[in-house]
């Protein structure tokens, strides 16, 4: 029932499904051509979120590096650190995407836990650093909506556009400025609800492209625990995992090619 | 104060203008301190038939997230608990403004173990949403267990989000409230210089609250004003019955119009003195 779903995720509902169809530009492209083996081997995705628990068996060892965002004044640094989560949010994310892509490599950069004050600026040199490190895919299942850093948001999506890294980014629930989610460039995803990781809608109509499994997902949390979880940074995660096979299997994919080859892939709405 | 006479400082007739609207103000509608967080704690808990909610606000002092007020038997424990501005599912809310739902919380049970830990309370199932404005995040509202057997949707998540939207509207408005008596207490000293001597004997600000009621005392003193008397008239409208209050405010719109034409003739005639 479509009057269950928030607005985000409304047009993903499935008495609105229909109203998803277009023209099908690219009836050669199917998931099997898209997604290859699916195994994403030597991806690198960085997990921008609040840290990654690397021993978590959901993450299965993909972790590679971990890094935080730390804060004096208005000078942020990034410096090493412990494969923690002080939260489950990042472990969740990355579970998800070692999951649907279990040859990708992590990297986890955690932006939380600074002082509140910053957080903004932190999320922006955090998101900075996984454009700068090798990551080809950035989950950022947060958002920023800080007005002060639009300009910064916006030259940082545009700098991960030009530098070939892909940002997939949570939808806000509510119809507030949300950086950089709202960025044209960017995959922005918001949770559908159909309990099944292979079903994602496409939306032709922006800002919110892309409907993924985000309703009651079992995903790892802290202190190697799980739990089941709802909203729009779980669906996000799995739209990563999908382009990550994506970039495995097509490495010479743009953002932009990667981002039409999962609309052409995305389940068909009748 | 050295050298000069003091003579009467020109501040001082805007702060009393100050006083008397900031006095009027709260004869007009009450101070509402943790009413208005009991109250909204107590509505979500209704509106979504939970069986507790609870509300934590960020302490800019501390940099930590305090919980304030608690609706239900089992939400109690929570309040006056202290976290990490980015600890646990309320942190994270609080630092990214997403909102989460949890299910099956207590399944796993070390994550539950965590959780009793710190509030002596493991829900079956939780909604977290930011208190957020246009201004920024005051802190976060949980809705925990939902009464029967369903887990909360997403629907649930996006009502959550947009009733803590209206909430946190509130929120602000009860805080202006506060701090405009607070400013106006720290203007008046400053100005008049009459600070208790020793402040830390007086936490609560009692001395300045004298203060404040000796300048409105003043005031009222001056005699005719008639404010006074219309905004008592009006607090006393909070409990009339709601169609008689059409009529009280086309009345007040008459005065309004009234006012506004002597003011105008006031002006002519002033005008036309000066010629």
């Amino acid at each position: 029932m479509s009057t269950a779903l928030p607005a985000w995720s409304e047009p993903f509902a499935a008495d609105h499904r229909a109203d998803l169809r277009r023209m099908a530009p690219f009836e050669r492209i199917d998931r099997s051509w898209a997604f290859g083996d699916g195994a994403a081997d030597g991806v690198v995705v960085a997990v921008v979120d609040s840290g990654v628990e690397g021993d978590h068996p959901a993450v299965g060892g993909a972790l590679r590096e971990s890094v935080r965002v730390e804060l004096h004044g208005d000078d942020a640094q990034i410096v090493p650190d412990e494969p923690i989560d002080a939260v489950g949010h990042g472990t969740a994310c990355a579970g998800i995407i070692h999951g649907l892509a279990p040859g990708a490599t992590i990297l986890s950069v955690r932006v939380l836990g600074a002082d509140n004050r910053g957080k903004g600026l932190a999320f922006a040199t955090g998101l900075e650093w996984a454009i700068e490190h090798g990551a080809s895919i950035v989950n950022l299942s947060l958002s920023s909506r800080s007005e002060s850093l639009f300009a910064t948001f916006h030259d940082l999506v545009d700098r991960a556009y030009f530098a070939n890294v892909l940002l997939v980014c949570a939808a806000n629930n509510v119809a507030v400025a949300s950086y950089p989610s709202l960025f044209a460039s960017v995959v922005s995803v918001a949770a559908h609800d159909v309990r099944d990781p292979d079903v994602w809608f496409y939306n032709p109509r922006p800002p919110v492209e892309f409907g993924a499994y985000g309703l009651d997902v079992d995903v790892a949390w802290k202190a190697a625990s799980r739990i089941v979880a709802t909203g729009n940074s779980f669906a996000a995660p799995h739209i990563t995992g999908l382009a990550a096979r994506v970039r495995a299997t097509h490495p010479g994919a743009t953002p932009f090619e990667v981002k039409t080859i999962l609309a052409a892939t995305a389940t068909a709405t009748g | 104060m050295t050298g000069a006479p003091a003579g009467p400082d020109p501040l001082v007739p805007t702060l009393h203008a100050v006083a008397v609207r900031v006095e009027a103000a709260r004869r007009l509608v009450p101070p509402a301190g943790t009413a208005v967080l009991r109250s909204i704690v107590e509505a979500t808990a209704a509106l979504f038939g939970a069986e507790a909610a609870s509300l934590a606000l960020h302490d800019p002092a501390t940099g930590r997230l305090v919980f304030q007020v608690a609706a239900g038997e089992q939400g109690q424990a929570v309040v006056g608990l202290a976290i990490g501005s980015s600890e646990g599912v309320a942190g994270y809310v609080f630092s990214t403004g997403q909102p989460l739902a949890l299910s099956d919380v207590a399944r796993d049970a070390r994550f539950g173990r965590e959780a009793a830990e710190q509030t002596g309370y493991v829900p079956r199932s939780l909604i977290a949403v930011p208190l957020v404005d246009d201004v920024g995040i005051l802190g976060v509202l949980e809705v925990l267990d939902k009464r029967g057997d369903g887990a909360f949707d997403l629907r649930d998540v996006e009502l959550a989000t947009v009733f803590a939207r209206q909430a946190t509207v509130a929120i602000r408005a009860s805080r202006i409230e506060r701090d405009t008596a607070a400013l106006l207490r720290a203007v008046l000293v400053a100005v008049d210089g009459a600070a208790p001597a020793d402040s830390a004997a007086d936490p609560e600000g009692a001395a300045l609250d004298a203060l404040i009621a000796a300048e409105v005392a003043r005031l009222d003193a001056d005699g005719d004003d008639p404010l006074w008397a219309i905004a008592d008239e009006i607090a006393r409208l909070r409990t009339t019955d709601p169609g008689q209050l059409e009529l009280v405010r086309d009345l007040l719109a008459v005065l309004v119009r009234r006012a506004e034409r002597g003011r105008l003739g006031r002006a002519r005639s002033a005008d036309a003195e000066a010629r």
